[in-house]
């Protein structure tokens, strides 16, 4: 949905519903959220834009910067002289809320911009449903991608 | 008046008619009959009753497929051959095939419905597995975000595993997962302990299972986990062996090393233990034991960011170079590997490039 | 028209002329979200299809059998709903028994037939226009086939476009409400052939 008008589906009523807490995704990726799957992806999409960004280039960066932080092999990797990343990856891969084929590993990635000492987390997964779906998660959820603090800490 | 009671009770009629003929047709198309499912050329024969995945179906007849997610679908472990009666390939399974999959009729036992007589070929190793109840001896926290749990074995009362393996670990539903989920962890005791096991679980951010053993586990509680399973596990030859663990990674390899001063195995063997700081450092006692018993094995640790407090003199840097510079004679080294999925993908290259077979070096990727 | 027309003729009115779908606009929300694929159109259609024919049939029996005789005819509107609910029921255990492809294919628009408007619309009509049961077997039958050629017609118009370099904003609904439009358009051509009611 990252690319085409958002509108309401079965089927994204069934990606809702994998994405609250299951036993396959503890903090669900809607977290605390009332707000239905369509209009997290709808204002999201809005935000982004008023931003002078698109979720190709914020994907990109991220997918960048994880390229980089593989290099540590767990430890700390300084990237471009200004962030800080370090990469966990955990056994075990994990399928899309939006049920198509593809498995992600389980990583986690940390980031420290290093001007500004703000952090911040994401997972392959999360990246990847920034950049297929438009989907930067829900308030609540601990991989919660703001785009208004992933312009800012990224320097994009 | 009699207008409306007589219209509720034409409506329940029609409704009770209705419901009876739909329990008499369910009845009827649910009722798969018996199937006979042959696994491994006629090896094993079972009979069984259709209408069940065949997940659930082959638990109930004691042969037990690893999954994670209880049959949900969304773990992917759950795979095997289904060579005749499968039906076709359904999109809840896609996701998880691979190219060769496709070609071999590799299936998710998960999604596939008993409903007529099927043909499967099971793993061998996967009839040794059994379901225990274990209760938790003792929690220890061997570092900051590893924690050792000592389970005693209830109900077999023994287990028998080779060393290196792992068991698939049963997590309840607790605040946060509503449904419970299993995950894989190495047995770090030796095998010589038929009573007991042993495991090494590092805090996975955000995990589901490790936020529920670091946090919510306690003394006493009861824990189901099944397995044996794996293919991690000491190979009988007389080559020089070269291990690489990080973190929790160890865990497979100290059972294995148990095994060797166990059964007096003195090849000659040395282990490179990668952590960053001293802080991060478990089991040290343990191994200077074993290179007590066994005069052919060596510990070598190595810290990657050593504090200016560790006072650290041995090995710096990653374990993987330490042990690079150590091999002198790569035709004749046999190498274990268990850890961060990254230092292994890395390992593996840099050890292939060296001019060691893939077929001599041995890891465990669960994923 | 009371027993004027022939059941062929009402069949055949009930596929092309007064398409249930293009003419009436009934049934359209399972029209516009499955129509993507050929294969699972053509699957939905012969579901509704026979859900269609059966109940019509069914809420006929019921009808003239246990409401009209009791003088419950005002229940006919719930009564109609519980036995199409009930058909579908039967179907679905039917398709899952014999085809589990499809049955996980068409997913949750295989109970949604129940709600499916052309189903009590057909069984509405048939008691408004005074049909015989052969006339509203026939009447049934013939607005799932018509159902089922304008969703499969639907859907290998979409299977061209997914080609098409659709405008971006008009992707999804708003260029199959357009393609809906323009079939219903050229159906209109039909009107005043023959007089259905």
């Amino acid at each position: 949905m990252g690319r085409f008008p958002i509108f309401q589906s079965p089927h994204l009523d069934e990606v809702e519903r994998k994405m609250r807490p299951s036993g396959d995704y503890r903090h669900g990726f809607l977290g605390k959220d009332d707000r239905k799957l369509v209009q997290v992806l709808s204002e999201d999409e809005a935000l982004v834009r008023s931003l002078s960004l698109t979720d190709g280039a914020i994907a990109r960066k991220l997918a960048d910067l994880t390229a980089q932080a593989r290099k540590g092999l767990g430890g700390p990797v300084v990237v471009e002289g200004r962030f800080r990343v370090q990469v966990q990856e955990a056994r075990g891969k994990i399928a899309c809320p939006w049920g198509h084929p593809g498995l992600y590993p389980k990583t986690h990635v940390e980031l420290t911009n290093l001007a500004t000492g703000e952090r911040l987390v994401w997972t392959d997964l999360a990246v990847h449903m920034i950049e297929a779906h438009g989907f930067y998660q829900g308030q609540g959820s601990p991989y919660r991608m703001e785009p208004s603090v992933l312009k800012r800490v990224l320097d994009l | 008046m009699i207008q409306l009671v007589l219209g509720l009770a034409a409506l329940s009629g029609v409704t009770a008619v209705l419901a009876l003929l739909l329990e008499v047709a369910d009845a009827y198309f649910a009722d798969y009959g018996e199937c006979r499912i042959l696994i491994n050329d006629g090896q094993k024969e079972l009979t069984v009753q259709g209408g069940s995945k065949l997940l659930s179906t082959l638990m109930d007849q004691g042969i037990f497929i690893p999954s994670a997610c209880g049959g949900r679908g969304s773990c992917g472990l759950c795979k095997l051959r289904v060579l005749e009666g499968g039906g076709p390939l359904l999109p809840t399974e896609t996701p998880y095939m691979e190219a060769e999959d496709l070609q071999n009729a590799v299936r998710l036992a998960c999604q596939v419905k008993v409903r007529n007589d099927l043909k499967l070929e099971i793993p061998p190793e996967l009839f040794l597995i059994r379901v225990y109840r274990s209760r938790v001896v003792s929690l220890e926290n061997l570092t900051d975000v590893i924690k050792g749990v000592e389970l005693r074995l209830i109900d077999p009362p023994e287990i028998s595993f080779k060393p290196g393996q792992f068991v698939q670990f049963q997590v309840p539903e607790y605040e946060g997962c509503p449904e419970p989920i299993y995950r894989a962890y190495s047995i770090a005791s030796p095998a010589r302990r038929a009573d007991t096991i042993r495991l090494a679980i590092t805090r996975a951010p955000n995990g589901l299972a490790t936020t529920y053993i670091h946090d919510y586990l306690r003394e006493g509680d009861e824990v189901v986990f099944n397995g044996p399973y794996g293919h991690f596990y000491l190979r009988d030859t007389d080559r020089e062996m070269i291990l690489v663990a990080t973190g929790s990674g160890l865990a497979p390899i100290l059972s294995i090393l148990h095994q060797m001063a166990d059964e007096g195995i003195s090849r000659k063997a040395t282990l490179f233990f990668g952590v960053r700081a001293r802080k991060d450092l478990f089991y040290q006692e343990e191994l200077r034991a074993i290179e007590q018993r066994l005069p052919t094995f060596k510990n070598v640790p190595v810290l990657s960011a050593p504090e200016p407090d560790d006072h650290w003199q041995g090995e710096t840097g990653f374990p993987t170079d330490a042990a690079k510079s150590s091999i002198q004679d790569p035709a004749n080294v046999e190498v274990y590997l268990c850890g961060n999925p990254l230092m292994i993908n890395a390992a593996v290259k840099m050890f292939t490039e060296m001019g060691i077979g893939e077929d001599r070096i041995f890891y465990d990727k669960f994923g | 028209m009371e027993g004027g027309l022939s059941a062929p003729v009402i069949l055949f009115a009930a596929i092309f002329t007064n398409n249930i779908l293009l003419t009436n606009f009934l049934g359209m929300c399972s029209f516009l979200a499955i129509s993507r694929e050929i294969n699972s159109a053509l699957g939905l259609g012969m579901a509704v299809t026979f859900v269609m024919t059966c109940t019509s049939a069914l809420n006929y029996l019921v009808y003239y059998y246990v409401l009209v005789p009791l003088d419950l005819v005002t229940f006919r509107y719930i009564v109609f709903i519980i036995v199409i609910a009930a058909f579908v029921q039967l179907v679905e255990m039917v398709i899952e028994r014999f085809s589990p492809l499809l049955y996980v294919v068409l997913g949750v628009f295989l109970p949604l037939i129940t709600v499916n408007c052309a189903i009590l619309g057909v069984g509405l009509f048939m008691i408004i226009r005074n049909y015989t049961f052969v006339q509203s077997v026939a009447y049934g039958f013939g607005g799932g086939v018509g159902w089922t050629l304008a969703i499969t017609a639907l859907g290998g118009m979409r299977e061209r476009l997914s080609k098409a370099p659709v405008p971006e904003a008009l992707h999804g609904p708003g260029i199959t409400l357009i393609i809906a439009g323009l079939m219903a358009l050229s159906f209109m051509g039909f009107s005043g052939m023959i007089q259905m009611q």
